[in-house]
């Protein structure tokens, strides 16, 4: 009877009297139901390998040139350590909104299972801006590459690439600043960005603690510059390929202008310069009008190489190294497929690579070349719904790790959920 | 040299700014049924694309390059709503560095805003299903709620362009006006259909409009895939019912469908719940003859 009364209401409502009731900006749900959204993203890993627990350390170790020497007292920490056993990984709570009609802000804190809270993210963004341009600032992932600007729970695999996690690091780029993006108006996509940032970072753009300088006694090494330290430029370019087919290029560089480290093997010795790091991203999405997926595949792969040019600044043992040219050279890579191969189904492979160029010169000589270290990956995922995920990993890695092959296997049951507002479906 | 930069860069934006580009207003849809409408209701005054073909789920796309760069140009969007493009097209907006299509701004425009929804108020417990507390969003097989849809769309694309106001009216009432004489034809033809059973909540506005029960729905929650022992309950509650249709998308598990037709020998259709890009009030039409067709077996 309910149904009838509504249809018959809906019927005999004149169109006239529809047309003079559209005036106003009627009520709109898209993000304005709740403000702020709020999400919690749930992240656990059942996790083993064949040495001891001790593959993701081993993977954070790899030879290369920011693994140089052993840093001290230097852990590799994050999303994807995880030791034998149960492990509840970091629980993500992303907030965002619209603040006035000039902007929208986003956080997301992460929360680990001890109670220790980061702040991943906490960045406005315009949304009025004329001519295509767009102004980010805070702090917040890059968007240079493909991958940078995810977070775990959007990664399609348990664990980060070895390309980022041994040249930029296991969280991607991330820093406080500001961010140009500029969108012109044409019948491709294009997008060229371009930010300032601080500095802060574990890999591209490392200064000295003021500590561990006092602690060795090192001198020579330049005060701290002014931020910001960190300057990147991105490109992202996608051909129009109609509605099932979707390709991405992208090109990105970062340049940090001061870059400082202090290894205390054999003795103590500091270095002083600045880096770089260039790279090229390329996505493809095929969009197979599947049930739940079935039939779709992504392709992805990303390619980065990195320059440390440094001098000798300090050294305990030979003073006569100091001003000595180090020139560091590492590259990494990854190629990665995803394909829903039944609804709600689909399987990952990745191979990665680092460290196939992976030296350390005096600018002419070769002083060091390490070995490279690579992974492949098999991983299944299963989504009860759209807010779920169980995946199972298994992983097998020929690592270098202070000159010796480790070869190390790991397996992974991680679940994901998702309560809350509805995150976003990127490309 | 950022300020060098930063100036080089408005500059290199200006340049390439669009001059006198306003002939024709440029309105994306995000699905086929919306770029029919916002088509008849613009007549030549508008040129019109959408974002996805009708043979994708819209609740399950990405926000891809292509559509940024759509919506980067646009004038207006013309969204479903309700949710139903909740995942992709708020990301997609942001993305695409265009202060005129942002939600609350004229250049934004949600379709079911502006008629009664089915099933709207649930609560938003996922435990049933990938609900929309904001209602049901499929109303586009409503010829009705689709005729009022056109009144206010044209009230908003005369707020854009002013020199179209009386044009759109007009092609909103002729829309409405067609479809209303063409609905009491079909729930004429229709008067002793069945019934149907339905693979998902999107064909039911239309059911509802016709009169015609629906009988139950091959999903067990919306956007949760069928399980054995749901049809099992399916089969065991409509057998002894005599005759009735089953209604599915393109897209959906065809399995569960061809199974249940099998056991309770009724036949089974895949109509697609949008009309073909480019379609027109013509194709719209044809669409729905095609569920009045389906709904009455032979």
């Amino acid at each position: 009877m309910h149904r009838t009364i509504a249809a018959t209401l809906l019927v005999a409502m004149p169109v006239s009297v529809a047309l003079a009731q559209g005036s106003s900006l009627d009520r709109v749900t898209s993000g304005t139901d709740f403000n702020p959204k709020i999400s919690v993203i749930f992240d656990g890993v059942y996790y083993n390998d064949n040495v001891d627990g001790e593959g993701n350390e081993l993977l954070g170790e790899v030879d290369g040139i920011s693994h140089a020497h052993g840093h001290e007292g230097e852990h590799s920490h994050g999303h994807g350590s995880a030791g034998p056993g149960f492990n509840l990984r970091t629980t993500e709570i992303t907030l965002s909104g619209s603040v006035d009609h000039l902007f929208e802000a986003f956080a997301n804190i992460a929360v680990d299972s001890d109670g220790g809270v980061a702040l991943e993210e906490a960045y406005f963004i315009s949304r009025g801006l004329p001519a295509g341009l767009m102004v980010k600032g805070g702090k917040f992932l890059s968007d240079i590459g493909t991958i940078n600007n995810q977070h775990p729970h959007q990664w399609d695999f348990v664990d980060q690439n070895l390309a980022y996690q041994s040249l930029i690091g296991e969280h991607g780029l991330q820093d406080t600043g500001l961010q140009l993006r500029w969108l012109p108006a044409l019948d491709t996509y294009l997008e060229v960005g371009f930010e300032a940032l601080q500095g802060e970072q574990d890999k591209l753009g490392t200064l000295a603690d003021e500590d561990e300088i006092e602690a060795d006694g090192v001198t020579g090494l330049d005060d701290r510059g002014d931020g910001p330290r960190l300057f990147t430029v991105f490109t992202k370019w996608s051909p129009d390929l109609g509605y099932s087919h979707t390709l991405r290029l992208g090109l990105f560089g970062a340049y940090a202008t001061q870059h400082q480290e202090i290894h205390d093997d054999p003795a103590v010795h500091a270095l002083e310069g600045d880096a770089w790091l260039a790279g090229t991203d390329w996505v493809y999405g095929y969009d197979a009008a599947g049930n739940y997926g079935q039939g779709d595949l992504k392709l992805q792969a990303e390619y980065l190489y990195a320059v440390k040019d440094l001098e000798v600044a300090y050294h305990e043992a030979n003073a006569a190294a100091v001003g000595q040219t180090r020139e560091l050279r590492q590259d990494g890579f990854y190629a990665q497929a995803v394909y829903g191969f039944a609804p709600r189904w689909d399987v990952a492979v990745r191979y990665d690579a680092t460290g196939w160029t992976n030296e350390k010169t005096d600018g002419s000589d070769t002083l060091e070349d390490w070995d490279s270290s690579e992974r492949g990956t098999l991983a299944v995922a299963f989504r009860p719904s759209h807010f779920s995920m169980i995946r199972l990993q298994a992983a097998r890695s020929s690592l270098s790790v202070e000159g010796e092959r480790e070869p190390v296997n790991q397996v992974f049951l991680q679940y994901q959920l998702s309560l809350g507002s509805h995150g976003a479906h990127t490309f | 040299m950022i300020r060098k930069m930063t100036l080089a860069v408005t500059l290199l934006c200006t340049v390439a700014m669009p001059v006198g580009a306003m002939a024709q207003l440029k309105v994306v849809a995000t699905t086929t049924s919306m770029a029919m409408l916002a088509r008849e209701v613009g007549g030549e005054r508008v040129r019109v694309t959408a974002l996805a073909p009708p043979d994708r789920d819209a609740h399950y796309l990405a926000a891809k390059p292509g559509m940024i760069r759509d919506l980067r140009r646009a004038d207006l969007v013309v969204a479903v709503g309700a949710d139903l493009e909740v995942g992709w097209l708020p990301a997609a907006i942001r993305n695409a560095a265009n202060p005129a299509i942002q939600p609350g701004k004229p250049g934004y425009f949600e379709a079911t805003g502006h008629v009664p929804l089915r099933d709207a108020g649930q609560a938003a417990d996922r435990s049933q299903g990938d609900v929309h507390p904001a209602g049901n969003p499929h109303v586009q097989l409503d010829p009705i709620r689709m005729g009022r849809i056109a009144g206010v769309l044209a009230d908003r694309l005369g707020q854009i362009d002013g020199g179209g106001q009386a044009a759109f009216r007009e092609n909103a009432e002729a829309f409405a006006a067609h479809l209303a004489r063409r609905v009491e034809e079909w729930q004429r033809m229709t008067r002793n259909a069945p019934g149907a059973l339905l693979y998902h909540k999107d064909m039911d506005y239309l059911l509802e409009r016709l009169g015609v029960p629906i009988l139950g729905y091959v999903e067990p929650l919306p956007g949760v895939p069928p399980t054995a022992r749901h049809i099992r309950s399916l089969v065991d509650r409509l057998q002894d019912r005599g005759n009735g249709v089953i209604l599915h998308r393109s897209f959906d598990s065809v399995d569960a469908v061809r199974r249940l037709g099998d056991t309770l020998g009724w036949p089974a259709t895949a109509l697609p719940v949008d009309p073909p890009l480019g379609a027109d009030r013509a194709a719209y039409v044809a669409l729905l003859e095609r569920y009045v067709d389906a709904l009455q077996p032979q």
